[in-house]
């Protein structure tokens, strides 16, 4: 990821939470940080468990650097454990996930089910909303809520996500959004957790699909801002543009 | 006491004259512009014998104690939703959870370091509890400077003669408080600066502790600790910072990331133990108006202890049964939106018209969380100075619960009046005044 400024900026306070880190699902190994310029920092996970670095850059600069490579290895059934006292908060919509009149309307159409579980419930809801939404960049923002993204009919993956966690939450499921990588090159991609019997699953509402093991998360969170892969404040620094190229290659196992 | 009153009466112009000399002001801001007012001052004070004393002491001890239990419990295991006692919609879906304060545990524990709870004398005597207030309290500073100029302007005898409780140790409770979770380092009283509505108490009270009194340019990070700057450049290590500035202000990295003031970096120490941060960070997850319905079951859980101290009768709409209550009695009630705070979002049920009272329980209707209902208190009015004549006014009582090793209730209080002979709302922000809270040392 890079930040630049169009005028030098001193005195950068930043904390970035663009590392992926183990976890029951994945493994990460030769994982290399490199931060540039920086005059002190420090790791710490935040309170969803995300691993972050924060620190200061002190000196004048024009760039903000951050590069992190490593390797990642999946093997698994896509069950995370999670501690049932825990989730009650992923219940409850945020202001990025809050349902308004047109996903209301939009939730009230779809059919009552009473037997499904929330798991089977939301594989549902990513599937009528496939067919409702449209993929489009440049539409949307990144502080763009569910109920905005869903009323301009088209959006990107955290468009997606939001509004499958929008209507999760109007039922009372838990459920979580995941920024991470996916195979290929661009950008980082993002969507969802649901809670299902003691454990997080992971399905991806802009591809319609439960994820496989080539989805490496990276951080997760209630909503898009809790995953936010940059938060800074600065002296100076006049329009800003922010870079972010992520490059996933396979790596085949060594028989 | 009548003739207290009458004695007192004629220092009233003069103590008046002194508090405004010393700048004892409350800060309003009205439609958008910042308004500095003196704050009236009444000069009959409250009264509470030392026997009433013992028992409110004892009330409130147990209440701060159990809701510095729950806030610890709520950020960690959250027991309290797991058992039932309290429905998780009105920790989460509130204003005052945050997230960021998961799993962090303050130095020695300690939440609610200093804690404003609110409450009223009913006509019988019984007290109830109205609110508390675990975020910022404010208000200490009033009754201490009014006790100190009325020591400056009264004949010594005069006062000698009542065996009132010294009030001066405030300050004292309050560094106590301060020191006891010092990680290392001096301690800070951090003020937004002199725009703030308690700009006064701010720099009062730091002047009473020793405590430097800083801004947030004041203050840096550095490595994993925090450190006070002062005018020549001098470094030197803060290991407490009463902040008099709200959660989302204190830190633009880890909270309002919009926020033009807050000291970068300061809730990463702080998870880590670095500084204590007075109040903790979080606390309105205690002090929301919909947890207050709470308490008393909070008391048994956490202390397994019957409460000293009621609440006010209190309905939540959420519930059923409670709704049911609140649409047959709504004319008797008072409603309160939880959101709300300062004496706003706060409708009497038998004030409304026709039309505005069908609006209204349409819009409890629809977001029933988002409201409470309680019984109109019939207070015990108290006097107050209207030039020379003596007219009873609604008043209520903030008493002071201060933490260190155990919790200690300051033998004083702001009580605040309001100055309209038909209102029920004491807040200073709309207009009210104060007197100062005298607890007696023994029977006569």
């Amino acid at each position: 990821m890079q930040l630049n400024f169009a005028e030098p900026v001193r005195e950068h306070h930043f904390k970035l939470r663009c590392f992926p880190s183990s976890d029951e699902r994945q493994k990460i190994s030769n994982e290399h940080i490199k931060i540039f310029p920086v005059h002190f920092s420090n790791v710490e996970k935040d309170s969803f468990g995300n691993l972050c670095i924060y620190g200061t850059a002190n000196q004048r600069h024009n760039l903000f650097a951050v590069n992190v490579d490593g390797e990642a290895e999946i093997n698994s059934d896509g069950k995370i454990p999670a501690a049932p006292n825990k989730i009650g908060l992923f219940k409850y919509e945020t202001d990025l996930t809050r349902a308004g009149l047109s996903l209301r309307e939009f939730h009230s159409n779809f059919e009552t089910m009473s037997y499904m579980t929330g798991y089977e419930r939301a594989i549902y809801m990513m599937n009528e909303l496939y067919q409702e939404y449209f993929y489009t960049p440049g539409v949307t923002g990144i502080f763009t809520s569910a109920e905005e993204a869903f009323s301009l009919g088209r959006g990107v993956c955290q468009d997606y996500a939001h509004i499958l966690l929008a209507l999760c939450r109007l039922e009372r499921i838990p459920c979580r959004y995941v920024a991470g990588m996916i195979p290929g090159e661009g950008a980082t991609h993002a969507w969802t957790e649901i809670f299902d019997a003691g454990t997080w699953r992971m399905i991806d509402p802009t591809h319609n699909k439960i994820c496989d093991d080539s989805y490496i998360k990276i951080s997760s969170g209630r909503d898009a801002q809790d995953c936010a892969i940059n938060q800074g404040v600065f002296y100076g620094g006049g329009s800003q543009t922010q870079e972010i190229k992520v490059i996933v290659n396979e790596i085949l196992p060594q028989s | 006491m009548m003739a207290l009153a009458e004695e007192l009466h004629e220092y009233s112009g003069g103590v008046n004259e002194l508090l405004a000399r010393y700048g004892v002001k409350f800060g309003i801001y009205k439609n958008g512009e910042f308004h500095e007012q003196l704050f009236p001052f009444d000069i009959i004070p409250r009264v509470i014998s030392s026997e009433e004393f013992a028992y409110l002491e004892r009330g409130l001890k147990q209440r701060v104690f159990a809701l510095n239990e729950f806030i610890r419990d709520i950020y960690s295991d959250g027991k309290i939703i797991s058992d039932g006692v309290i429905a998780e919609e009105f920790i989460y879906s509130g204003k005052g959870y945050l997230a960021q304060c998961r799993e962090i545990s303050p130095p020695k524990n300690v939440y609610a370091h200093i804690s404003g709870i609110d409450l009223v004398q009913a006509k019988n005597r019984t007290c109830y509890i109205l609110e508390d207030n675990l975020r910022i309290p404010s208000g200490a500073s009033y009754p201490m400077i009014a006790r100190e100029l009325c020591r400056k302007s009264l004949p010594s005898e005069l006062l000698g003669k009542y065996k009132v409780a010294d009030n001066r140790n405030y300050a004292e409770l309050l560094r106590r408080t301060m020191d006891y979770v010092n990680t290392g380092g001096i301690s800070v009283i951090l003020t937004p600066g002199r725009f703030n509505a308690a700009y006064f108490e701010h720099s009062y009270l730091a002047e009473l502790t020793g405590a430097h009194l800083v801004t947030c340019d004041d203050l840096i990070v550095e490595g994993e600790n925090l450190y006070f700057i002062d005018y020549s450049g001098k470094k030197e290590k803060v290991g407490a910072v009463y902040r008099r500035i709200s959660d989302e202000y204190l830190d633009p990295v880890n909270f309002e990331r919009q926020s033009l003031i807050g000291i970068p970096h300061i809730f990463d120490i702080y998870k880590k133990g670095n500084v204590a941060l007075i109040n903790a960070p979080g606390n309105g997850v205690a002090d929301d108006k919909g947890i207050y319905y709470f308490v008393p079951a909070m008391i048994k859980y956490y202390l397994n202890e019957e409460p000293i101290l009621q609440n006010a009768p209190t309905y939540l709409p959420y519930y059923e049964q409670d709704m049911k209550y609140v649409l047959e009695h709504f004319d008797d009630l008072v409603l309160k939106d939880v959101a709300e705070a300062g004496g706003y979002g706060v409708v009497f049920g038998n004030k409304l018209t026709r039309s505005q009272k069908e609006e209204f329980i349409a819009m409890i209707k629809a977001e029933p969380r988002r409201f409470i209902a309680q019984e109109v208190i019939d207070f015990q009015d108290l006097d107050i100075y209207e030039g020379n004549s003596r007219v009873p006014r609604k008043a209520d009582l903030r008493a002071f619960v201060l933490m260190s090793d155990e919790p200690v209730v300051w033998k004083s209080g702001l009580t605040r009046f309001s100055r309209n002979p038909d209102s029920f709302i004491v807040n200073s922000s709309q207009g009210g005044g104060f007197k100062d809270t005298w607890v007696m040392t023994e029977e006569k």
